[in-house]
């Protein structure tokens, strides 16, 4: 097909899916705005299928749908309070898939560089692509690729130490291996070395070194920081995992995969940066791993909780004159909203003063 | 150590210090009981029911004064109590050092240790130990009862075979501790009841005790109790004027008056004056709780009981307590009791006058042959909570001069920050190929976007918005989908991975988002 027709679809995408980010901004809209944002993946699947340089759509296809099958059931099947983790876990895959296109385009490269002048013509497709690259493009190329590793690298871990957290399989309390940032420090460091080696040789022992050290950070940075943290952590690696995404439509020279990957990126970025303030958390020292907290635990809880039971509650309803009720997720997720109602009136009926109380920040925690 | 108790020597005074049960607690302490034959005879406690609970009983006080280490007793001392007190004793009772200057330097002089009860600082450790308060609360109860008594009518309406009866009307004045016993003691009596104070942080008290708030239109910024240590400051003239303006509206209606106002050492405040009275009803009743500072009334004659000539009853008894000695016994006894709690932290019968404790060194008034009184203001301060700050509210000049600012600064940083990326693109030009700077645009665009379309998110919606981000992170697939075609074994493989798992990320993402928000839908 034309590659005309690639690129208008790929237009059509991007305006998709910034409307769908965008709806999500308002509840009314945010129904449109997933369909939005469907309907964008799917245009853009297919016109990158029937678009110049893809081969093999029959297995791709199949592919998608397997994957597709699965992830419908485990979205449909996870009980509501569990989504976060859900999303963290889901998350990883991304990372990892940037990692595997970034290995892809470097093995790629190395394969259309040993190649003579004639057998280049002859290829098609991203080869034919990478093989009219000139030094200097492939010098840049090797510098996107190995960025779009590294965050793909450090996403994946991330994601998966950020799902254990969430799900509580891996405890919650941030801990820090012995070194503590001088080691995440320590690590980018050599990364960076190592990316300079990768630039100036090329050798696949750099990058493969260099995933290595990313997947280490992302698993010590996220263990550095709390549970509670842990949406802002997912939306950060979401942002991540875009800035991977932008990075691989560099070396690969495809618009629609920046134009995503960097809404992506910055709206993760934005967003992590929102729920930070709205839970009233440095974003710094959230995102670097609890980086310069002085502060020591968050906040002494003072007193104590005591439960009571239904017809506790009941009855201190009953005496009361003025009721607040503090809406949470588990409200939201027990469906009780019209139960809540009814209560409500009820309690109006007999003159007493309700009111609701919103809470952004416990909202933020929970997931809601 | 030796607790003794003697007979009360004051005129008509019924109550009595130790009871019974507080000397059973005494004497877990580690203490002696003595008590003086028939001290608690008024208030409802026998010499045989003292002996049971393992009290000495002694025959005359001199010989208590003698006998005990610590005299606990309800009233300030007499001239020759005090002269029976020596160096080594301590005296614990109501000792207003106020009023009794001359007698507290006596007390010192002779050497004995005097803890005023009334000096107990309010701070809610000391709560169990504040005579003050437990007496108040007693006083509170006995007006009302003490007003229904003199009062010809129910409180509460009802509707008989016989008639209707309008219920009675309250007004209490003064919602202290004893102001809201009587508020509690009316309405459960069934009357209609009023109550006005000159701290506005004490409606909500009143409300909720079942009364209503006599609610004073008056533009002033009214002390706040929480810096006077929870008790009323004096007001302004102004404010009185208003006051009672608002009181002279209520009198006809109201059929009963209580008042409670007092001062912190100082004497009453006459809030229901001359001509108040004579715009009562006949029949009704008012109580002065104040009587003993001279009344809140104009016409309270302290320790009686008057009808004016339209026949309003002013009751101005000052010993509401000790009209109730049986109960007010128990409580006092019960805060003496804790206070030598505090004194025995060892529980071993030794007393430890620990001066460096707030409530000991505050309730302390002579020590070691000095007078200590006053007491150093209380480490802990404040009973209710300071009100918050009013924020200064700008003149449109200063708020035009701030916007004006940050106008300035924003324009200065935005100005700065475009500048530094427009000379980083430039430098990035020059060694970047055409076709990166092509792609870059494009990129420097799409972040732009994105941050200008999350701004305004809703808070509720934080993590739909994440979870659609994430769906649509798989745009990698396209990367992957583009290598699939390769040559290259590896890469068809790995691509091939990528595709699967981005493909879980597509369908799951997405199903998450419509199911977090489903949850949003009105259903």
């Amino acid at each position: 097909m034309e590659f005309g027709f690639t690129t208008a679809a790929y237009v059509v995408a991007a305006v998709l899916f910034i409307l769908s980010l965008g709806g999500l901004s308002g509840q009314e809209s945010a129904k449109r705005a997933v369909w939005y944002g469907i309907a964008g993946m799917a245009l853009a699947i297919f016109a990158t299928l029937i678009g110049p340089g893809s081969g093999l759509w029959w297995l791709s296809i199949l592919l998608i749908a397997a994957g597709g099958v699965i992830g419908y059931i485990v979205a449909k099947r996870v009980q509501m309070t569990e989504m976060p983790q859900l999303v963290a876990a889901m998350h990883s895959l991304v990372g990892l898939a940037a990692v595997f296109v970034g290995y892809n385009a470097h093995i790629e490269l190395a394969n259309v560089m040993s190649m003579d002048q004639e057998a280049k013509y002859a290829l098609d497709g991203f080869a034919a692509l990478l093989a009219k690259k000139s030094g200097v493009e492939i010098g840049i190329l090797r510098v996107e690729l190995f960025l779009g590793v590294f965050i793909g690298a450090v996403t994946f871990t991330g994601s998966v130490i950020a799902f254990g957290k969430l799900a509580g399989k891996v405890t919650s309390a941030a801990t820090k291996l012995p070194g503590g940032h001088m080691l995440n420090a320590t690590a980018a460091g050599l990364s960076l070395i190592l990316l300079f080696i990768y630039l100036g040789s090329g050798a696949m022992w750099a990058l493969v070194l260099m995933t290595l050290l990313a997947f280490f950070i992302g698993y010590h940075l996220i263990m550095g920081i709390g549970g509670a943290d842990m949406p802002v952590v997912v939306s950060m690696l979401n942002s991540y995992s875009g800035w991977a995404a932008a990075a691989i439509g560099f070396s690969l020279g495809n618009d629609l995969l920046i134009v995503v990957g960097a809404l992506v990126g910055s709206s993760g970025a934005i967003l992590s940066y929102i729920m930070c303030k709205a839970m009233n958390r440095s974003f710094v020292s959230v995102i670097l791993g609890g980086f310069g907290e002085t502060g020591g635990p968050q906040m002494e809880v003072e007193g104590e909780m005591i439960e009571i039971p239904v017809d506790g509650v009941a009855s201190a309803l009953n005496e009361a004159d003025s009721v607040i009720i503090i809406p949470g997720y588990g409200m939201a997720v027990a469906q009780a909203q019209s139960a809540v109602s009814d209560l409500t009136k009820k309690l109006r009926a007999q003159g007493k003063e309700v009111r609701f109380q919103s809470t952004p920040w416990r909202a933020v925690c929970r997931g809601t | 150590m030796k607790i003794g108790t003697p007979k009360e020597v004051f005129e008509g005074e019924a109550r009595v210090a130790m009871t019974p049960d507080s000397a059973r607690q005494l004497q877990k302490l580690g203490h002696e009981c003595l008590i003086e034959s028939g001290a608690g005879l008024a208030a409802g406690f026998s010499d045989a029911a003292y002996e049971e609970a393992g009290v000495e009983v002694i025959k005359t006080a001199a010989q208590l004064y003698k006998a005990a280490d610590i005299i606990a007793k309800v009233r300030p001392p007499s001239d020759t109590e005090v002269k029976r007190l020596g160096p080594s004793k301590t005296l614990i009772s109501f000792f207003y050092p106020v009023a009794n200057e001359e007698l507290m330097a006596q007390a010192a002089e002779k050497g004995a240790t005097v803890i005023a009860m009334d000096m107990v600082p309010r701070i809610s450790r000391a709560q169990k130990m504040d005579a003050l308060s437990s007496m108040a609360n007693i006083a509170g109860y006995r007006a009302v009862i003490e007003a229904g008594n003199n009062f010809g009518r129910f409180f509460t309406g009802q509707v008989t075979a016989a008639g209707k009866v309008p219920p009675a009307k309250v007004l209490i004045v003064g919602a202290g501790v004893a102001g809201l016993a009587a508020i509690g003691t009316s309405t459960s009596l069934g009357a209609i009841t009023y109550a006005f104070d000159v701290r506005p942080e004490v409606a909500e008290q009143i409300e909720s005790m079942g009364a209503e708030f006599v609610f004073l239109e008056f533009e002033e910024d009214q002390t706040d109790g929480a810096a006077t240590g929870g008790y009323a400051a004096p007001s302004s003239p102004e404010f009185r004027e208003a006051q009672l303006a608002k009181f002279r509206e209520l009198a006809p209606d109201i059929d009963i008056v209580i008042t409670t106002a007092l001062i912190p050492n100082r004497d009453a405040p006459v809030l229901w004056t001359k001509d108040m009275v004579e715009m009562m009803k006949p029949g009704s009743v008012i109580i002065d709780l104040a009587a003993e500072r001279g009344g809140n009334c104009e016409l309270t004659v302290k320790d009686e009981k008057i009808v004016t000539d339209n026949g309003v009853t002013i009751v101005g008894y000052t010993d509401f307590p000790s009209r109730m000695a049986t109960q007010s016994s128990t409580l006092y006894a019960t805060n003496i009791r804790h206070m030598m709690t505090d004194l025995t932290p060892e529980k071993d019968g030794v007393v430890n006058h620990n001066m460096e404790d707030d409530v000991i060194r505050g309730a302390t008034i002579t020590h070691e042959k000095e007078v200590t009184f006053p007491p150093p203001p209380p480490k802990i301060q404040a009973i209710a909570a300071k009100p918050k700050e009013k924020v200064k509210e700008l003149t449109p000049e200063e708020k035009r001069e701030m916007e004006a600012a940050a106008f300035k600064a924003q324009t200065k940083s935005q100005v700065t920050l475009i500048v530094v990326g427009a000379v980083l693109m430039l430098l990035l030009g020059l060694v970047a190929p055409a076709s990166f700077m092509q792609h870059f645009i494009v990129f420097v665009l799409a972040v732009f976007v994105g941050f200008q379309v999350i701004w305004n998110v809703a808070h509720s919606l934080h993590t739909p918005l994440m979870a659609v981000t994430n769906a649509i992170s798989s745009i990698i697939i396209l990367g992957a989908l583009m290598q699939i075609g390769s040559s290259v074994g590896w890469v068809i493989v790995l691509a091939a991975l990528s595709v699967f798992m981005a493909g879980i990320n597509i369908f799951g993402g997405f199903l998450v988002t419509r199911r977090m928000l489903a949850m949003f839908q009105k259903s």
